[in-house]
C-alpha cells in the first residue's frame, strides 16, 4: 500500500510542481514539461488515467449509476471555474501552499484530521459530489486541473463532433464534465478528461477523437487570460530556488523539521503538503514554513516560539499518510534530534538583572539544559549538546523576547541523541525521622 | 436586651475571657499546630491524620461552599515519575470535601508541558474526576482574569484562573520538589500553576515575585505531598534522577511555614534552601522560623 502511495504520489503533476517548487532537480522538471508537453498533445487523459482523485470519483459516479443514472447536462464556461484554482496556484507562488494543499488531489485523498480527528470531510464531501454531480471538483476546485485544462484548451489531438452529428444530446447527457453541448455541436477540449463516455453513447459515431484543426479562432481576450495564466503555471514551477532565496532573504539559521522527517532532502520529495501533521499537532507547534527556507516551501517545521515539541508525542509521524515524516516509537521518539540549542549568555535574565530563572532548564525533559552554579553565586543554564534533541521546550520557555536568550537550530540532516544515563536506582532516605 | 441580660451577658463574657487566658499555653497550642508533618506509608491516612490535628477538615469546608485544590499536575510524566501530586491523596480530598456538604469541588492546572497529556498522564484528572471532582481546563489565556496584586512587591498585576477567583476556599496541594530554577517547588512555588502567563515572573525573578501571588487571595490551606521527593532533574524529572523517600505529608494554614520546613527536607540531602521563603515572611506572609511555631509531629 505504502508503495503503491508513494509511487501515485510520484506520477503527480500537483506534486511533482510542488516538489519542483521547493528543491529544483532535472528529472523533476523534466517529468513536469513531459506532462505538459503530452497534455498539449493529447489533452487531459492525466486526470482519468493518473490522477487516483479522479478514478475514485469516477466509480462513485458508477457505483451511484447502478442505482439511478445521473443526467447531466451541457455548463457552459465562466470565470467562476478558474477562480479557486487560480486562487490556489497564486498563493502557491507566494509560497502559501495550504490552498494548493487542500484542492491538489493526491493531498486531498491523503490528507488526515482535517477536524482534528475522524475522516477527512472535504474528501468525503468531493466524493458524494462526484457521485452526484460527476467532475464537479476537477473543474471549479482543482488546481492540477486548472494547470492542465489551460494546456488541452488548445490540444493538437482532441474529441471533437463532426457534422453528421444528430444534435441528440446524448453524449451531454453522459459527460461527467459536462464540456460537451450536442445541440450545438461543441466541445471544450480544455474541460474535457478524455473519459470517453460519450463515444460510446453516440448513435452514429459522430464523435471522435483525433486530430482536428481548430475551427474556431478563440476570442483574443479569452486567448491572452489564459497565455498569462499558463505564464504564471509555467514560472511557479521552474522560478529557481536561488532566486526565492534571495527575494527571501538569506535565511538565518536552519528551521527545525518535525520529528522523523530525517532530512530536509526527505521532507522535501515525500512531504505532499497536506498539512496533517500540522493539524494534529497538540502543542500546535508545527506550523507550515513561510520563508524559513526556500526549499521548505510550506512544509512543516517546529516554531518553538508558538509550541514545542512534546517529549513524548509521536503524532506527527503517526498521521502523515506518505511517510515524509516515518512513524517513530516513543522511545525511538526521544532521541530523535531535530536541532541543536543554542545559549546566549549575555542575554539571560539572570546574567542581565541578576536574579534566579532557570525556565529552559525546567522544561529541558533530557537534562541537555541545567543549572550550574556560577561564580556569581546564582546558578545559571548550562548546555549538554549531546542530550539535545531539539524540542524547543527551553527556547518557548525563556522569558527573553522577542528573541530567547536560549534556542534551537535545525538540522539538516537529523541524528540521534544520546541517552541521558541512569544513574540512581534506590531511593535515598533521610537518616532523622523529622529534619526540623 | 434588659439590664439584667445585659449584665449577665457582661459578666458571662468577663469569666469568658479571664478563663481563656488562665489556660495554660500548652493545652492552647495543643488545640491548634501552625503545622502538622505526618510521616508514613499511606498518603491518604498521613492526611487524614494531619488534618484531625489541625481540628478537622470541617474547619475551612462549609456545607455549600465551591472548593478549589490546586494539585502539581503540569507534567506529561508517570505518577512514579512524583513530579506531579500524588493522584490517590487527590481523590481521598475531593471525596472527603464532598462528604462535608461542599457544592463542588475543581481542579485545575496551568501545565508546562502540553495539557491533555499532563493531565492524563500525571493520572489526575481521572481520579478527580471518579472521586467527584470537575477538573477544569487552564490552557487558554480566556479562562483568566486580569487582578491587580495589591501590596505586591515586584509583581503588581497577574491573570488568576476564573475558578481561582470564584473559589470559596482554595486548598493548594503541591509535590515538593527540587526545581531547576526556583530551586525548591512546594506550597508557595505551586501557585505559579493558578497564573497564566508565567514569563513575567521568570524576567523579574523568581524570588521576588512567587510570594507576590500568595497577596491577591491565599489560600486557605497548604497540603505538601513529600512522600518521594525529587532531589535533582527537577521539576520535570530526567534519567538520572535521584529520589529522596522521605514519606512525608506536611499540613499547614502558614505558606512560609511550610515551605520553610520542605527546604529543612531538602537541605538534610545536601540541596539549598530557596530565597522566596525569606521574601515571603517579608511580606507578612508567615514565619519561617520554625522554632517559634507549634510543629506537631506524627508517625502514622
Amino acid at each position: 500500500m505504502e508503495g503503491i502511495l508513494s509511487t501515485l504520489a510520484r506520477l503527480q503533476f500537483g506534486q511533482a510542481l510542488a516538489r519542483l517548487a521547493s528543491s529544483p532537480s532535472y528529472p523533476e522538471a523534466l517529468y513536469v514539461v513531459a506532462i505538459a508537453l503530452i497534455t498539449w498533445l493529447l489533452g487531459r487523459w492525466f486526470c482519468s488515467f493518473v490522477c487516483p482523485l479522479g478514478a475514485l470519483m469516477d466509480l462513485a459516479g458508477r457505483l451511484k449509476g447502478l442505482f439511478s443514472r445521473t443526467k447531466f447536462t451541457h455548463q457552459p464556461q465562466t470565470y467562476k471555474r478558474f477562480l479557486i484554482p487560480t486562487l490556489a496556484l497564486l498563493a502557491f507562488w507566494f509560497g502559501a501552499t495550504t490552498l494548493f494543499g487542500l484542492l491538489e488531489p493526491y493531498s486531498l485523498l491523503v490528507a488526515k484530521s482535517l477536524l482534528y480527528a475522524g475522516p477527512n470531510l472535504i474528501l468525503v464531501g468531493v466524493i458524494i459530489l462526484a457521485a452526484f454531480k460527476g467532475r464537479v471538483f476537477c473543474d471549479y476546485l482543482c488546481p492540477t486541473g486548472l494547470s492542465l485544462k489551460i494546456l488541452a484548451s488548445r490540444s493538437l489531438l482532441r474529441l471533437t463532433i463532426r457534422d453528421s452529428c444528430l444534435s441528440c444530446g446524448a453524449c451531454s447527457r453522459v459527460c461527467p464534465t459536462s464540456c460537451v453541448d450536442g445541440r450545438a455541436k461543441a466541445l471544450e477540449p480544455g474541460r474535457c478528461v478524455l473519459c470517453l463516455d460519450c463515444l460510446a453513447v453516440c448513435p452514429n459515431g459522430s464523435l471522435t477523437y483525433g486530430f482536428e484543426s481548430i475551427k474556431l479562432e478563440p476570442k483574443r481576450r479569452a486567448f491572452l487570460s489564459q497565455a498569462a495564466l499558463g505564464l504564471v503555471v509555467a514560472s511557479s514551477s521552474l522560478a529557481p530556488a536561488s532566486l526565492r532565496a534571495k527575494a527571501y532573504g538569506q535565511p538565518e539559521a536552519v528551521p527545525v523539521l518535525p520529528p522523523g522527517a530525517l532530512s530536509l532532502a526527505h521532507l522535501g520529495a515525500h512531504c505532499s503538503l497536506c498539512h496533517s501533521c500540522v493539524r494534529i499537532c497538540p502543542n500546535h507547534a508545527l506550523v507550515p514554513s513561510s520563508n524559513a527556507h526556500p526549499a521548505l516551501w510550506n512544509r512543516p517545521v517546529l516554531d518553538a516560539y508558538v509550541g514545542f515539541c512534546q517529549y513524548d508525542c509521536v503524532l506527527c509521524g503517526q498521521i502523515c499518510p506518505t511517510k515524509a515524516l516515518i512513524p517513530l516509537t516513543v522511545e525511538e521518539k526521544r532521541v530523535a534530534r531535530v536541532g541543536t540549542v543554542f545559549f546566549e549568555r549575555p542575554e539571560c535574565v539572570i546574567v542581565r538583572n541578576n536574579t534566579s530563572c532557570g525556565a529552559c532548564a525546567e522544561l529541558c525533559p533530557t537534562g541537555a539544559v541545567s543549572m550550574i552554579m556560577a561564580p556569581s553565586g546564582r546558578e545559571e543554564p548550562t548546555i549538554q549538546d549531546n542530550l539535545c534533541i531539539g524540542c524547543g521546550a527551553c527556547q518557548q520557555a525563556c522569558p527573553v523576547r522577542p528573541i530567547s536568550a536560549i534556542r534551537v537550530n535545525g538540522l539538516l540532516i537529523q541524528q540521534t541523541a544520546a541517552r541521558p544515563e541512569k544513574i540512581a536506582t534506590e531511593d535515598e532516605t533521610l537518616t532523622e525521622d523529622f529534619p526540623f | 436586651m434588659n439590664r439584667r441580660t445585659f449584665l449577665k451577658t457582661l459578666a458571662g463574657g468577663a469569666l469568658g475571657l479571664g478563663l481563656g487566658a488562665l489556660a495554660p499555653p500548652t493545652l492552647k497550642a495543643a488545640a491548634s499546630p501552625d503545622l502538622v508533618a505526618v510521616k508514613g506509608l499511606d498518603l491518604t491516612t498521613m492526611f487524614d491524620r494531619g488534618l484531625e490535628a489541625l481540628g478537622g477538615l470541617g474547619r475551612y469546608i462549609k456545607s455549600g461552599q465551591t472548593v478549589l485544590i490546586k494539585p502539581n499536575m503540569a507534567w506529561a510524566v508517570d505518577p512514579e515519575g512524583a513530579a506531579n501530586t500524588n493522584p490517590a491523596l487527590i481523590a481521598h480530598m475531593v471525596k472527603n470535601i464532598l462528604n462535608l456538604g461542599a457544592k463542588k469541588v475543581y481542579v485545575y492546572d496551568n501545565t508546562c508541558d502540553n495539557w491533555s497529556d499532563a493531565y492524563r498522564m500525571s493520572g489526575l484528572e481521572s481520579a478527580a474526576t471518579d472521586a467527584g471532582a470537575t477538573v477544569a481546563p487552564a490552557y487558554q489565556e480566556g479562562y483568566f482574569q486580569k487582578v491587580t496584586i495589591p501590596g505586591g512587591a515586584t509583581l503588581k498585576t497577574t491573570q488568576y484562573h476564573e475558578l481561582y477567583l470564584e473559589a470559596d476556599v482554595i486548598i493548594n496541594v503541591p509535590v515538593l520538589k527540587h526545581h531547576g530554577g526556583a530551586k525548591m517547588t512546594a506550597a508557595m512555588k505551586n501557585l505559579m500553576g493558578a497564573i497564566w502567563d508565567r514569563r513575567p515572573l521568570h524576567r523579574e525573578g523568581l524570588d521576588e515575585t512567587i510570594p507576590d501571588l500568595l497577596l491577591y487571595k491565599k489560600p486557605n490551606l497548604h497540603v505538601v505531598d513529600a512522600a518521594r521527593v525529587m532531589l535533582n532533574g527537577g521539576p520535570r524529572g530526567r534519567g538520572d534522577t535521584r529520589y529522596l523517600s522521605s514519606q512525608m505529608l506536611l499540613v499547614s494554614e502558614d505558606p512560609v511555614a511550610v515551605d520553610a520546613a520542605c527546604a529543612k527536607i531538602l537541605e538534610a540531602s545536601g540541596l539549598k534552601a530557596p530565597d522566596y521563603i525569606r521574601q515571603g515572611e517579608s511580606l507578612g506572609l508567615g514565619v519561617a522560623d520554625l522554632t517559634k511555631l507549634n510543629v506537631q509531629r506524627l508517625s502514622v
